[in-house]
């Protein structure tokens, strides 16, 4: 990868990248040979001993520094050849035992060897331990080592070595005992397993496995310190190093690296070779394992989700086309007897509802029945039957007697789900270098860890800098131009789409996390897949659902939270996201997992949703008329006096909000307007040194808001705020974003800020305090310039200018209104008084017989909104004379 | 390692009497690199130890003109104290500084802690408050009372430490021992408040 990354970087010319492209192609022609004959290898105990070394070196290639050499743990498992980070991913339901108290580990422990060990977290240290069984003559027979969790780590306390996950560390301390008394020993069982079949049996015994017969075979005599043979171990890690020096992801650069047997730069392809091998031998021992079947791999057999209630979603959710497609779709939970079970429970019928994950079981099982019964919506009707009608196709060849009620499954509807599988296949098999969701499934099971699952499209998104889920640098930082050292031409992305794959190997557990859920969400096969497509298609079909944009907004936020505490409490995910992601950092990953999966397929319908109410409510004709006022003032007259950004600065802010328009998630958004309010603080600061409080920032952001003049900008804020994490509410984007949305909520409420500015000093303040009466008591726009009001300005040339709304119906004449006035501003002498439209800079009296409502209607009509005032007034003063005589008063 | 309590303060108070300098003399005195900066001072950050606790305060700015009073309640919303600031030398300022109590009261968060600022003590040649006036008030409303120099970097660290006392802990078990400690710092925080 290293060389490849670096290559890819010299290159700016169009040949020598399909040059590369070429290489690699061939490159991975003559390792698909090598490979089929590493399958033939016949192995014996100490090509075990490799492959462990093996995968010391990728778990932590930091620590060593030396040179490399071809590694074929890769092959190996294809030859039945497990390595330990295979067969802990395989068992973990034996060994990860997260509820666990102190007791029932020892209990469990103190039959055991020395050397065995439990994973849990332990409620007094509120960490993640490794319980260890001592020997015997260590006066306690167990003990704790905690596990520390960083933001993007797991090591153990005291050790210097951290990891990217679990796996990883406890893969390690297999072979290395580093802080520990000794190094940690898989149960016999466990360690001796050759085949996959064979750890998923020990694995579904889950914590019965300690007590089965399984585990009761004469432990290995083999002391649990066994030297580890670090020369040999340190071999092949420089490229290791290497790499890990070019891309700066280095603990959790993923172990993809194992087969590079001739070419350090290809080695990380090594998942692909697998693939691609595993469909020429058809009798793969892959296809049969039992987890294997589905054809997305994300779709294991999985325990049943606690149901989280529903959000506001009726039954007219499950339209009859959804519900077909469920039908048509295999379900998972076919094939679920899973590890907590008994082994027994392999040749009986599957179970549609297979429990819950242990772990979670007690917690979670009161809110989970409570939450059943409150989720009318859910399409469990339909999963039901479906589960116990459809034995996934592939589980047939492994199971020797196949499940026995199977009566809907018709022939078609097997065809039928299969062909989109097959066709990607085959387009695999094309292609040298490629993963899709669906192809990379068959590894995505014997190597869940492995980062690889991306699909091809959003590998390449992500390649090209994809307008979301990349990271993004803070504002404060410069920002990060990934594809800017080069240019890629059309053609060129086709090919690199092959190579894109590629690029995914190296994400992070987080990334590969989020991946793995989005996949999760696509397949309606597992439980969580339909929750999230039958929301999304329900959203789609039924636009008047929601009463107002607000509503909508909160519903799907809502959504988005119970689904997050669904994920987080079902055992859906496999292996669980706590073995993988730092504990603190879960929700972080589940937040921008659900944008990936909801709100990036509803971006557009609720782009469109918002468009659509503001349009009819009549704000945003409203925000547009009130921008262009906005943008006619000076900044001075704003109460802006600090320097303010130019023609080029609001350029660059056009710039980033748009931008902004194209991110789905929310917390992307925020942000950007980060970045722009950063940009509007240096223009302020002017490199004065001066530090500008909100008294100077806000106004100096409702000019911007106002230059920019985007009316989207409206529901962009919106979006954020509506759909940010709450958690994120009281922080820097919170508050920007309040700033942000209180500036333009007075761009809203300009116009009456705007009458005043026309009127004398004095009648300006008499205005303000009227706008400040309304606007302290408004929340939402006003929409009175729609209904039956009527705002009339009073203006008298001793008293200055007071305003009055004032409910005046459609057929209300001039002569009615000015009765009204007169009561309303308890005028002495009325006849001396008479209604005004103030429009153009032009006054004009109305007449007593026409109706002021239709003449608002009538300039509310006009293609160029205007702006006007309906002012009651003295019919002597003149009409400008009245603004001068004004002023001159008040000189005088 | 201690936790760590995010805690929203929002400050109020007419343009002009220094709001914004009393958030960047406490935020960046004693600077410590572990804070994140911010990108403005408009919102800035400071976490300071209490008891068994870290206290982050998440420190909102409003603009204090009056055309933006109608913005207020979204910036006071979810506050867990509210931080008042008048200008000894402004009269007016201290009138503005009631009305916001009064909103506050009505409108606020329940249980917000109110503390008071009598900013700009370095110019009490021109004092137009009392200081007995702002005591005699702060005690009838139950808030915190100082007066500070943001200038002179008088007080500010205290008016911080007052809100933190305030703040009752989150840990049930550990009412007992915190609620001496705050009785013991507010005796002496009373003591402190000349300048």
């Amino acid at each position: 990868m290293s060389s490849l990354t670096m290559r890819t970087r010299c290159v700016d010319k169009r040949g020598s990248f399909f040059k590369l492209i070429d290489t690699i192609a061939s490159e991975i022609g003559e390792l698909k040979q090598e490979m089929v004959q590493t399958d033939l290898t016949v192995e014996d105990e100490s090509a075990d001993w490799q492959s462990l070394i093996k995968d010391m070196d990728n778990i932590s290639p930091e620590k060593n520094d030396v040179k490399s050499c071809p590694r074929d743990s890769g092959y190996d498992s294809l030859s039945n050849k497990l390595s330990i980070l295979d067969k802990l991913l395989h068992t973990h339901p034996v060994w990860l035992q997260l509820s666990l108290n102190d007791a029932e580990a020892m209990e469990i422990l103190q039959t055991q060897p020395p050397g065995i060990f439990l994973v849990r977290k332990c409620a007094r240290l509120q960490k993640k331990v490794i319980s260890l069984r001592l020997s015997s003559d260590c006066g306690s027979c167990m003990k704790e080592f905690a596990i520390k969790e960083s933001t993007y780590t797991f090591s153990l306390e005291g050790s210097a070595i951290s990891f990217a996950d679990l796996f990883r560390l406890i893969a390690f301390y297999c072979i290395s005992r580093d802080v520990l008394p000794f190094t940690l020993k898989l149960p016999h069982a466990i360690a001796a397993a050759k085949t996959e079949a064979e750890l998923e049996e020990i694995a579904q015994l889950g914590l019965n496995f300690w007590s089965s017969l399984a585990n009761s075979k004469p432990p290995d005599p083999s002391p649990p310190c066994r030297p580890v043979p670090l020369d040999s171990a340190r071999k092949d890690s420089r490229q290791l190093c290497l790499i890990n020096g070019v891309h700066s992801i280095r603990t959790r650069t993923p172990s993809e690296l194992e087969c590079s047997q001739t070419n350090g730069a290809l080695c990380f392809i090594n998942p692909l070779f697998l693939k691609v091998h595993s469909q020429d031998v058809s009798g793969s021992l892959k296809r049969q394992s039992p987890r294997t079947p589905d054809v997305n791999g994300t779709a294991r057999p999985r325990s049943p989700p606690p149901r989280p209630p529903p959000p506001a979603i009726n039954s007219t959710l499950r339209s009859p086309q959804i519900s077909r497609t469920i039908k048509q779709a295999s379900m998972p939970e076919t094939v679920s007897h899973k590890k907590e079970r008994g082994s027994d429970l392999l040749q009986n019928k599957p179970t549609p509802i297979p429990p819950p994950r242990l772990k979670k079981q007690a917690v979670c099982s009161e809110a989970d029945s409570a939450s059943r019964s409150a989720a009318p919506l859910r399409p469990r009707s339909v999963c039901v039957p479906e589960a116990a009608a459809a034995p996934p196709r592939e589980t047939l060849p492994a199971l020797p007697q196949p499940a026995p009620a199977a009566p809907k499954k018709t022939p078609a509807a097997i065809s039928e789900s299969h062909i989109p599988w097959n066709g990607g296949r085959q387009r695999l098999s094309d292609m040298s270098i490629s993963t899709s969701s669906s192809d990379s499934l068959d590894f995505d099971r014997s190597m869940p860890l492995f980062g690889y699952e991306g699909d091809t499209n959003s590998s390449l998104e992500d390649f090209e800098g994809e307008s979301d889920q990349e990271s993004m640098a803070p504002p404060l930082k410069p920002k990060k131009k990934r594809s800017s050292s080069f240019v890629i031409p059309k053609i060129v992305k086709s090919q690199l789409r092959k190579v894109s794959g590629v690029f995914s190997s190296f994400m992070t557990p987080e990334k590969r996390m989020i991946k793995k859920i989005a996949e999760m969400s696509r397949d309606k096969r597992t439980y969580f897949g339909c929750l999230v497509q039958d929301y999304v298609s329900f959203l789609q079909e039924n636009k008047e659902c929601h009463v107002s944009s607000t509503d909508m907004l909160q519903t799907i936020r809502q959504f988005m939270t119970q689904v997050k505490n669904y994920l987080s409490q079902s055992s859906e995910l496999d292996p669980p996201i706590e073995s993988l992601i730092p504990e603190d950092q879960i929700d972080v990953v589940l937040e921008k997992a659900m944008h990936k999966c909801i709100l990036k397929p509803l971006k557009g319908h609720i782009e469109a949703m918002l468009k659509e109410f503001h349009t009819t409510d009549g704000s945003w004709k409203q925000l547009k008329e009130n921008l262009q006022l906005v943008r006619q003032r000076n900044p001075q007259e704003l109460g802006v006096f600090v320097p303010t950004p130019d023609f080029v600065d609001v350029e660059k802010i056009k710039v980033k909000f748009m931008t902004m328009q194209k991110m789905y998630s929310p917390e992307k958004k925020v942000m950007l307007l980060l970045r722009v309010c950063k940009l509007i603080y240096t223009v302020m600061e002017n490199n004065s040194g001066r530090l500008y409080g909100a008294d100077d920032f806000l106004p100096v952001l409702t000019y911007v808001l106002a230059q920019c003049d985007m009316l989207e900008l409206d529901t962009e804020i919106e979006y954020m705020m509506e759909l940010l994490d709450p958690s994120l509410l009281h922080g820097e984007g919170g508050y920007y974003l309040t700033s942000a949305y209180g500036a333009l909520s007075l761009i809203k409420n300009f116009q009456e800020e705007q009458a005043a500015q026309l009127l004398s000093s004095e009648a300006r303040d008499t205005l303000r305090q009227w706008h400040k009466r309304r606007t302290t008591n408004r929340t939402i726009p006003s929409v009175d310039d729609f209904q039956n009001y009527l705002r009339v300005a009073f203006q008298e040339v001793t008293s200055g200018c007071t305003g009055k709304t004032l409910l005046v119906r459609p057929y209300i004449t001039t002569e009615d209104v000015c009765q009204l006035c007169a009561e309303k501003f308890k005028v002495a002498n009325p006849e001396e008084y008479r209604l005004f439209l103030f429009v153009d800079d032009t006054w004009q009296q109305l007449t007593e017989d026409t109706y002021p409502q239709k003449i608002k209607a009538e300039l509310h009509s006009r293609p160029q909104p205007q702006v006007f005032h309906f002012v009651y007034k003295r019919l002597n003063s003149d009409p400008y004379g009245a603004i001068l005589q004004n002023s001159n008063d008040s000189a005088a | 390692m201690m936790a760590i309590r995010e805690l929203k303060v929002c400050l109020l108070g007419d343009t002009g009497v220094g709001k914004s300098s009393i958030v960047c003399r406490f935020v960046q005195d004693h600077f410590d690199h572990n804070i994140s900066p911010t990108i403005g001072a408009s919102f800035m950050t400071k976490t300071v130890p209490c008891g068994n606790e870290l206290h982050k305060f998440l420190i909102w700015d409003t603009a204090g003109q009056e055309r933006f009073h109608s913005l207020a309640p979204m910036y006071y919303r979810g506050s867990a104290a509210a931080v008042i600031v008048y200008d000894i030398t402004k009269q007016d300022s201290f009138h503005t500084l009631k009305k916001w109590v009064k909103e506050l009261k009505e409108h606020g968060p329940e249980n917000i802690v109110m503390a008071i600022a009598g900013n700009k003590c370095d110019l009490s040649d021109i004092r137009e408050v009392p200081m007995k006036d702002a005591k005699e008030y702060a005690e009838s409303i139950g808030a915190i009372v100082v007066e500070t120099s943001a200038k002179n970097a008088v007080n500010i660290e205290e008016l911080f430490q007052g809100i933190s006392q305030q703040i009752p802990p989150l840990d049930p078990h550990e009412n007992s021992n915190n609620g001496a400690i705050k009785l013991g710092r507010q005796t002496s925080q009373t003591g402190r408040r000349c300048c």
